[in-house]
Formats: C-alpha cells, structure tokens, sequence
C-alpha cells in the first residue's frame, strides 16, 4: 500500500512530532524553568526575550507552554481513554448482552447522561478534591455516558449486519465474532471520537480551572494558564492566545491524523 | 500614589517614627472619601450597578450577615449611629447617648420624626424588637449576632428613649451599633415570614426594595420620604431633597472582565470588585473614575496555623515570613493599586500598629532558624526535612474570596518558600470545601477576610476562645494564637471606658501577635469602586466602607 | 455497509430489532424514565451530603461572616441535618413522590419557584444556541462543500478551530469585538433579544464546529452515494440536490446528537450564564453546589434529566422524519 501523506497531515504529524518531543523532554525546546518568577517582567508583550511573552509573575509563557505539553496531553489522553473505556465496557455489554442486560446498562448510560458533564465533574471533584488527576477522571466519567450511547448503537448495528448473521450461521461463538468482527468495526468509529475528544477533554478540565476547580497552582498546564490569563484579557492578550493556540493545535492535529488514518482503512477495506 | 486615589483620612495614631514616615510618603494629604463633586446635583434618573459579589440569598443583613448583604442594605436600610470622616462616632437615627461609668447601662435617645418606608413609626420598640431579631437564633444570624453579644435585655424607657442592659462592659458597642449587619428594619415587616422578609425588608433608609429578578438584579426606588441621614450627610447637604436618584438597578455581574466591559460600555454605572490591571487601565480613561474604600476591620493576612507542626514553633514561623518576598508581588501584580501592610488592622483604623522591621526579608537569617528548628535536611527535590519527613505546608484557598491577583500572588510566595525549602501546597477550593479544611485543621496557611468596625476584630481574631471549639463549626482564630497575656489584653481592652488606656492596650496586643509571627499582612481588605464619570456624589460609609448613593446623582 | 460503520450513529436501536407492541414500549420506556429520575436524584444527594463541607455553615451566610454555635445548632435543626442521612434521604425521597421538591436553604425558598424563575432562560438560551448551532454548521457546509478544495479545507479547519475554544475564553473575546470594539451588542444580558446574542453564539460557535465535523464524515460518504448520483441523472440542481439529498442524508447521525448536544449546552450555560450574568439553571446549579444546597441541586438534576428525556424523544422522532429508509417503513 502506498502512503502518501497530505499537506495538511504532514503538518499536522510534525506538529504531533514536536508535541510529544515538549512532552517527554521539554529542556529540549525550552531550557528555561517555567516556575521561575521575576516581578520585575510581568506581563511582558511577546519579543526575542520572550516569544510568547510572560504572564503575571513574570514567568516565560513559552517555557510554560512546553513544559505544560506533558500534563495537559496527559490530561487529554488519560480522559479520553477513562471516557471511552468505560464507555466501551458499557456500550459491549448494552450491544451484545440479552435484552434484560442492555435495558440495565442503557438506564445506566441514561442515568449518567442526565447529570449535565459538568455537574458530574463538579460533584466528582468535590469529592475527591481538586487536582490534576481528579479533574481529568472527572471528565473522563463525564464524557464516557457520550462515547457509550455511541459505541452501543455501532455495535448494535454491526451485530446485524449481514456478515456477522452469516458467521453465526456458520456456528462462529460470539467471543470469536465480537474479536473478529465487530471490534474492528467499531474500533474505526472510536479512533475518531477519540481525536476529538483529546482537545474537548483539555478543554473540559480548563473550564473547571475557570471556576476555580482545576489544575493545582503552580503547575504550567495549558487549560490553567488560559483560565488565569482570561481575567488579563483586555490588556494582556497574549497570556490566552498561546495556551489557547496549543490546545487547539494539538486538538486539531490529532483530528486531522485520525481522519486519516480512517481514510486509509476505509479504502483498504 | 496618584492623588485621584480617594482614600479615609489615616488618622493614625502612628506608633513607630518609620511607619509615620511610610504613611507620609504614601497617602499626601490622606483626601476624602467622597469622590469631589463636580457641578449641582440633578435630579431623577436610573443607576445601574453591578456588584461581582455572590448575589446574597436573602437581602435582610441580619440573617446571616456577609458583605455583599452590606453592600446593598446600605441603601435601604439604616443604624443607629454612624461615623464621619474621622471616624467619630456620629447620631444617625439616635441623636444622643450615655453610658453608665460600670459601662453596663447604655441609653439611646431615639429621632421622633422617622418613619419606616411601611409606615410604621420609628420607635423605642421598635429598636427593642430589631435587637431581639438579631438575637433570634431562628433568624440565623452571625455577624450582628457577634457584635451585639454582650447586650443583655433591651427596655423601651419611653417612646423614644431606648435602655441596652449589658452582660459585660463593651468598648465597641457603638462602633458595633454603626454597622449595617445590625441596622433598623420595621417591626412590622420582620413579623412577616423569613421568606418574605428576605426578599424585600422594610428599613428608613433612602431607597426601598422594589423587586429582586433573581440572578438578575434587584430593583431599588427613591424613598420619597426619606429624612434621616446620618449627621454629617445631613450637614453637608442641608436644604437638598435627598436621594437625588430615581431608583437604581442592582445587578450581580460575577465575572471581572464582564463587569468592566459592561462599565466601558455604558451598560452599568457604578462596579464593585474592580481588578487591578482595569483600575490601572481606568486611570488613562476620562470616561471611568476610581473610588478607593479599604474595608475597616482586619487588613488582608496569611495565618500561620501555630497549633500543630510545623507552625507550633516560632522559629519556623518567623523563618517562612523572613523567606518570602511579598512586596514585590504586590507591586506588580496589584499594578500600585494597593500599599502592601504591616498591621493586623486595615489601615483605616485608627488604633492599627505597624512593624515594617518584622517582615524584611532575610534568607539567611531564615535558614539559620530552619537548621536551629532541626528542619536541617534537604530531600532529593530540595526541600527541608526532618526526620525524614519533608517541611510541607498545606494552603488552602478559596477561589471565591481571593481575587486571581491574590491567587497569583500566593504563586509567588509558593515559589519563593519553596527556595527556602519549605513545600507549600496550593489548594484551590470552593467555599464549603474550603470551610470544611479550615475545620478539620488540615491547613498551615490560611487567608480568610474579617470585616468589622473598630479595634475589637482583634478580639475575635486572636483570643483563644475563637480557637475550635469542637462542635461550632466556624472559628475565627485562624493563627489559633493560644497566649494568656493576649487574652488578658483583650479582655480589658473590650470593657475598657478610657481611650488612651484602650489604645494603649490594642497596641499591645498587635505587638503579641506581630512579634509572635503569627501573621503576614499583605494589604488592606481591597474594596475598589469604579464609576463613569457620569456618577456624582458617590460616597463610602465610613463606617463598613459600603457606597451610598443617599446623595448620588447623575449628570445626564 | 461498511462505510456507514465509521459514522458516529447514535440513533436508537431499539427499531432496528424486534419491536415490542407500542403499549409495552411506551411502558418501558416510562419506566426507564422514572428510574433515571429516582437514580440521578439518589446519587446526588448522597454524593452531596458525604462531601466535607458544613451545609449549616453556607447557610448562615458564607464568606466574612462567622456563625455561633446556637446559631448552626440551630440551623441543623430547623433543616433536619442533625438527622441520620438514611433518615434524610427517605424523608426527601417522600416528599419527592408527592411532588415536592422541599426548601432550597440557600434561596430561603421552595426549590420548585427558584427553578421555576429560572429554568425559562436557560430553556431558551439552549434552543436558541441549537438552533443558532444547527444553523452555522449547515451553513459552513453547504460552502464548503460546493467551493472546492480551498474551501473544504478552510471549512474543516475552522470546525476545529470552532470545537477546541472553551466557553469561558470565546465568551470574553466576543465581548470585547461584539461590545468594546463595534459597540454594537450589550456585553452582558439584558432583557430582549439583543441580550440573548452574544451568550446564545457562545454555545453555539463550539456546537458547531462538534456538528460539522460529525456532519462532514457523513458528507464524503453521502456526496458519493447512489441517490446523488441519480438525482444528478434526473437534472436536478446541485443546490437542490445538496440541500434536499446530501444534507439530509449528512444530518442524520449529527440530528441524533442533538440530544447529546443539549446535555452539554446544559453544562456549557454553567460558564456562560456567570460571563454574561444571565439567569438560568446553569449559574443556580453551580452556587448551589458550592453551598452544598442538596435540596436545589437535586431539583435542577431533575429537570434537566426529564428535559433531556423530552429532547431524546424529539430528536428520535426528528430522525424518524429525516431518515428516507425509517420514513419509507413507517409509510
């Protein structure tokens, strides 16, 4: 088979590629300390000094936003995967349990999905209290009743389709049938949601920072920095804007890679 | 500080030579605080205010009793006494008043002439029947209730001549009196249900309650009535027909950026609750006008939990305030909108005390008493340790009542304590979490406001009787101070009638807690207004620091 | 079939099996319905309750004021928190059944007025967005789709962009354009239906990016079908055939998020309702958790749990009535 990546994929994996680099070794980009505070350079514009500028203690935007690449892709991925693991276990059991089963899980899903996400998220997270890890199971478990509703009906459709009667006539088990068919199936459909939800989920834990209930201070994480920098908005544009251009960016490629990879399975299959 | 800053006259009994010399330098010619009135005031016309406080759940400031409830009852409702500039004690609705010299007789001669905006007649009953409200624990009141708790029984002598029979002498009875947490409500108006009381009460005040939109706004009305400001109002302003406004729109806006765009755009008035950096932004704007009012009271602290380790010892305490540098935080981040403090007391008080020479910072001196405290260790990531277990403070704070400055700043103090090695946990909270900590003692650092009227906060503050006691739940030693002098200090101070020997022993007393290193003061209890400049007339009480608008008009 | 797998479907499943005779499912699904309702209202007041954090405390006023110890005694009492929780909860959970949803103590009154003020401008907040939602993702797609490769890019660039800004941050950016800047639109609520702009486009701007990305898979698949391909035959207009065929066909998966959508403009108005100091459930809901006011939150979860049933069924039905296969076996 042929790769042939487009532009936009090419950009997009080296964006990724710089991502994960911010993610594991950020000294590499920025051997700055991004905890450092110097009073007399708050709210510095960005410059050579300082690309990104520097926010309200002074600190380097820039070397924050690398150094927060770690935490906050964390936060995207462990929420996402929290939301669509759940979500899977739900939606497999809804999908291809007896009736009595899927009505169980289904008032479950329901259950789930009548507290607004964010209310699910604010209760959890007073809970446990706040933090990092709390935030990002909070919105792991808020988002899952969404990915589960969706991987149900997938299942459920792929269960009927006419390969898969034509396997059980064949005397195939249902272990077997699930591994050989309608995993794969489904999979295609998760990967999507997944990319999607990498951005949402980071964008989810920094509006609990906004209400004051996200990352623990001083941690340079993407959703946190864009939450504190919004009170300075008027005067200080750039204390959002390059949070905000990190997030979106990293949502964005990780969209625009999965797409494509659908793509290819899609013509592959 | 730029002269457009509209702060209380400090009429400071400055202590030491160095603080007088601050205080000069910083506040020329302290200024007033009205905001000059510029041409004759004009009649009619429609506020809007936008307040970023909670929106308050009831509107009675007697039931539970918090600033936001200040905030707007001080336009509807009114006190007793009330302070002017200098902050004398001044008649409000009493005109006269006498104490027995045992302190334990206190009489109020009554105005005969006011009425309530029900109808009901201002009256020694009717002050009996507010007083008995406060004191009802069915009305769930806690600040009035702590600041009327030493009156006994109230006895309506006549008509108009009103008895407090006090349980112990209380030097701040009428400093407690000219709050508006214990202000007159009609008799009438709070027999009706809570329910019903709380959405609209009944004072004399030179507004009344119209309608409260929930989570909107509440509407206010001109009082056509209205007789009774307090005396230096009714002074200043002698032969005007007050309020000059027609009614005011008081809306709750609790986002800061929300709110300056909705004063930059003409939507609102008048906001409370400005940030910084728009203050700073406002002063280069004709159009927008600063009012300055620190709240009376405590100023804005860090405690320093000293009933458990590490805090338990001294040396520990006066390490961590020796290693952090506060003042440039403040500078930067408060963009000179606020004078960094050196006193428990808010700097409009007039007995407050400040040792600058305690809070310089000293690295060095700072490790020697860490190593001396046995806190001599450095784990792996660089913080001190004894015994193998590491020097870590638990901060709690909660996101609704320090502004993202504050926050920002205690960042700042994170960061400069973690290279004296000391680990400062930073946990951002919501109220009920925040108070649920507090009363579990899982905190080392704390900072909670107190706003009260007078020098007697500090009795509330520091005497060991305001440590837990276990089932109460709220507690206002935060430092949990455990000291017999200091107790001994504030006892005395509270019943004592002679003004020097009351000075005399709160001075004391801020010198035991200051010397103790129980407390880092940072800066008054911030209560920055902005205004159009379309707005005159705009005034602070100098009472709890709450706008009036008893003589506010606007220019059309 | 294979292509239609990678759409995110979630219409029901229910109709693709066996059905049940109407009555019985109409049965079960009220039962469901009614579970749901017991369920959400069980987990959040004991989520609520075992929490640390006094509710006594927040009653009696909250920041800068200090309560007694008469006073929160008091305050337990007359509120039935010195009660065991079991003893609480069924006491709640009677009351419930008779249709009271008891006194919200941090509004000092019945939770059923303080969501009633209140739930009229969130509903409407939330219609107006979908709408406005539905709106401006069709609208990127019909351009996109017909302006070529530069335009599709642009297109699915700025859904994107669209679905990665948080509620918070767009809200202020749209003041400061829409308000400061034009001075065209109040930056914060006021009543009529100016003041209902700004915050209904902050919902709907990161709605619609969800949407078209959703509606764009389907796009691709749809543009390429058989039915296109012989409308096109027909001589039927690429316009007519774009907003007749391939939209409707696209829509389908996006209309069965609706529901989906509508739980999370719920969550959304939680931010956006404090940025533009709006009415609504959203902003109740969020004090109301802060003050631990078990008897309001559990109200508002409530409410939306049976509006979100209502929109369910909605957007089922809607499906029914777009989807040309399920109409042609309903006919």
């Amino acid at each position: 088979m042929r790769f042939r990546p487009t532009v936009a994929e090419t950009i997009a994996g080296v964006l990724l590629l710089l991502l994960v680099v911010a993610a594991l070794w950020p000294s590499l980009l920025a051997p700055g300390d991004p905890l450092a505070v110097s009073h007399a350079d708050a709210f510095q514009p960005p410059s050579l000094a300082h690309l990104f500028g520097t926010d309200e203690s002074g600190r380097d935007i820039y070397t924050r936003v690398v150094h927060g690449a770690s935490e906050s892709l964390l936060i995207g991925v462990l929420a996402t995967a929290i939301g669509i693991g759940l979500a899977v276990v739900l939606g497999f059991v809804a999908g291809l349990g007896p009736r009595w089963l899927d009505f169980g899980t289904t008032r479950v899903v329901e259950v789930l999905f009548a507290f607004p996400g964010l209310l699910l998220a604010l209760l959890f997270i007073v809970v446990t209290g706040p933090g990092v890890l709390s935030s990002t199971i909070a919105v792991g478990l808020a988002t899952a009743p969404g990915y589960a509703r969706i991987i149900r009906s997938q299942v459920r459709r792929t269960a009927s389709a006419e390969f898969i009667e034509a396997a059980r006539v064949l005397g195939r088990g249902r272990l077997w049938i699930t591994a050989r068919h309608i995993l794969p199936n489904v999979t295609a459909a998760l990967f999507v949601l997944a990319t999607l939800g990498l951005g949402q989920a980071i964008i989810w834990v920094s509006s609990l920072s906004y209400l004051g209930l996200g990352a623990v201070p001083p941690a340079a994480e993407w959703g946190a920095m864009l939450a504190a920098g919004r009170t300075y908005i008027a005067n200080f544009w750039w204390m959002t804007f390059f949070p905000g251009l990190a997030i979106v960016a990293s949502a964005a490629a990780a969209t625009v890679i999965g797409r494509g990879i659908q793509k290819r399975n899609r013509s592959a299959a | 500080m730029p002269s457009r800053r509209f702060s209380r006259p400090r009429a400071a009994v400055v202590v030491t030579a160095a603080v007088a010399l601050l205080l000069a330098a910083c506040s020329p010619g302290g200024g007033a605080t009205t905001t000059e009135p510029s041409g004759e005031p004009v009649t009619g016309g429609t506020l809007t205010y936008a307040s970023g406080d909670a929106e308050p759940s009831c509107l009675d400031p007697h039931v539970g009793g918090n600033y936001p409830q200040a905030l707007i009852a001080t336009q509807y409702l009114e006190s007793l006494v009330s302070l002017d500039e200098d902050g004398e004690v001044v008649p409000w609705l009493a005109t006269e008043w006498d104490a027995s010299d045992d302190g334990l007789e206190w009489e109020f001669t009554l105005r005969d002439d006011v009425t309530f905006t029900d109808g009901t007649p201002f009256d020694a009953e009717a002050v009996a029947a507010n007083i008995a409200h406060v004191q009802d624990p069915a009305t769930a009141s806690s600040t009035g209730y702590l600041a009327l708790a030493k009156i006994k029984d109230v006895v309506a002598v006549d008509d108009h001549l009103v008895r407090f029979e006090m349980s112990a002498p209380d030097s701040a009875l009428l400093e407690s009196l000219s709050q508006v947490w214990v202000a007159m409500e009609s008799p009438k108006a709070l027999e009706r249900s809570q329910e019903e009381n709380c959405a609209a009460p009944v004072g004399t005040g030179p507004f009344v309650v119209d309608t409260w939109e929930r989570q909107d706004s509440v509407t206010l009305v001109r009082n056509d009535d209205y007789n009774s400001p307090p005396a230096d109002v009714a002074e200043a302003t002698e032969g005007s027909d007050l309020p000059y406004l027609d009614s005011i729109v008081w809306r709750f806006i609790p986002d800061s950026a929300s709110r300056y765009a909705a004063l930059q755009s003409g939507e609102v008035q008048v906001i409370d609750n400005a940030q910084p950096d728009t203050i700073k932004s406002a002063e280069s704007d004709d159009a927008i006008e600063e009012l300055d009012a620190p709240r009376p009271g405590a100023a804005n602290r860090i405690e320093l939990n000293s009933g458990k380790a590490p805090f338990d010892d001294e040396r520990v305490r006066e390490a961590f305030i020796r290693s952090v540098n506060v003042d440039d935080g403040i500078q930067s981040l408060f963009f000179g909108t606020a004078e960094r403090s050196y006193s428990p007391l808010s700097s409009v008080e007039p007995l407050g005390l400040s040792l600058p020479d305690l809070f310089t910072v000293d690295t060095d001196a700072a490790s020697a008493l860490l190593d001396e405290a046995g806190w001599d260790e450095r784990d792996a990531d660089g913080y001190r340790a004894k015994d193998g277990e590491r020097l870590t403070l638990d901060f709690p704070v909660s996101t609704n009542q320090s502004i993202p400055a504050e926050q920002s700043l205690f960042e700042q103090i994170q960061a400069d304590a973690k290279t004296a090695g000391f680990e400062v946990k930073l946990q951002p909270l919501d109220l009920s979490s925040w108070y649920g900590v507090l009363a579990e003692n899982e905190y080392d650092l704390v900072s909670a406001p107190y706003t009260k009227v007078g020098p007697d906060v500090l009795r509330i503050l520091y005497h060991s009787d305001s440590i837990t006691p276990a089932p109460s739940g709220y507690f206002a030693n935060l430092a949990q101070v455990d000291d017999a002098d200091l107790d001994e200090l504030l006892t005395q101070a509270s019943a004592a009638s002679d003004a020097g020997e009351r000075a005399s022993l709160y001075e004391e007393a801020q010198r035991i807690i200051l010397e103790g290193y129980y407390i880092l003061p940072l800066y008054d209890q911030q209560n920055h207004f902005l205004r159009s400049s379309s707005v005159q007339g705009l005034r602070a009480m100098p009472t709890v620091s709450t706008p009036t608008f008893a003589g506010a008009w606007l220019v059309p | 079939m294979a292509g239609a797998l990678t759409l995110p479907v979630p219409t029901t499943g229910a109709r693709r099996r066996p059905v049940p005779g109407n009555r019985h499912w109409l049965l079960l699904r009220a039962g469901g319905v009614l579970f749901v309702l017991w369920a959400a209202a069980t987990i959040t007041f004991f989520a609520l309750r075992l929490v640390p954090g006094d509710p006594a405390e927040a009653i009696l006023g909250g920041p800068g004021s200090q309560a007694g110890p008469e006073a929160l005694a008091q305050v337990r009492r007359e509120y039935g928190l010195d009660q065991p929780l079991v003893v609480q909860y069924l006491t709640y959970l009677g009351r419930l059944v008779t249709g009271d949803l008891g006194q919200s103590y941090s509004l000092h009154k019945p939770v059923l007025t303080a969501i009633g003020e209140q739930f009229g401008a969130t509903l409407t907040l939330a219609l107006v967005s979908l709408a406005l939602a539905w709106a401006l993702a069709c609208a990127l797609a019909a351009w996109s789709v017909r302006g070529g490769r530069v335009a599709w890019a642009i297109g699915s660039g700025l859904e994107l962009v669209a679905a990665a800004v948080p509620h918070f941050w767009l809200a202020t950016v749209l003041i400061l354009f829409f308000s400061l800047t034009l001075g065209i639109l109040p930056p914060v609520s006021v009543p009529g239906p100016l003041g209902i702009v700004l915050p209904a486009l902050t919902m709907a701007i990161p709605l619609a990016g969800f949407l078209g990305q959703v509606m764009r898979e389907s796009l691709l698949t749809a543009m390429e079908s058989p039915f296109v391909t012989t409308a096109r035959a027909r001589g039927e207009s690429e316009v007519r055939i774009f907003w007749r065929h391939t939209l409707r066909h696209a829509a389908i998966p996006a209309v069965g998020l609706s529901g989906w959508a509508f739980g999370s403009l719920i969550s959304g108005a939680v931010v956006v309702e404090s940025v533009f100091a709006r009415q609504g459930l959203g902003r109740s809901l969020l004090s109301a958790v802060q003050l631990r006011d078990v008897t309001l939150v559990t109200g508002i979860v409530l409410v939306v749990a049976l509006a979100y049933a209502v929109m369910t069924l909605v957007t089922d039905l809607a499906d029914r009535l777009i989807d040309p296969r399920t109409r042609a076996v309903a006919e």
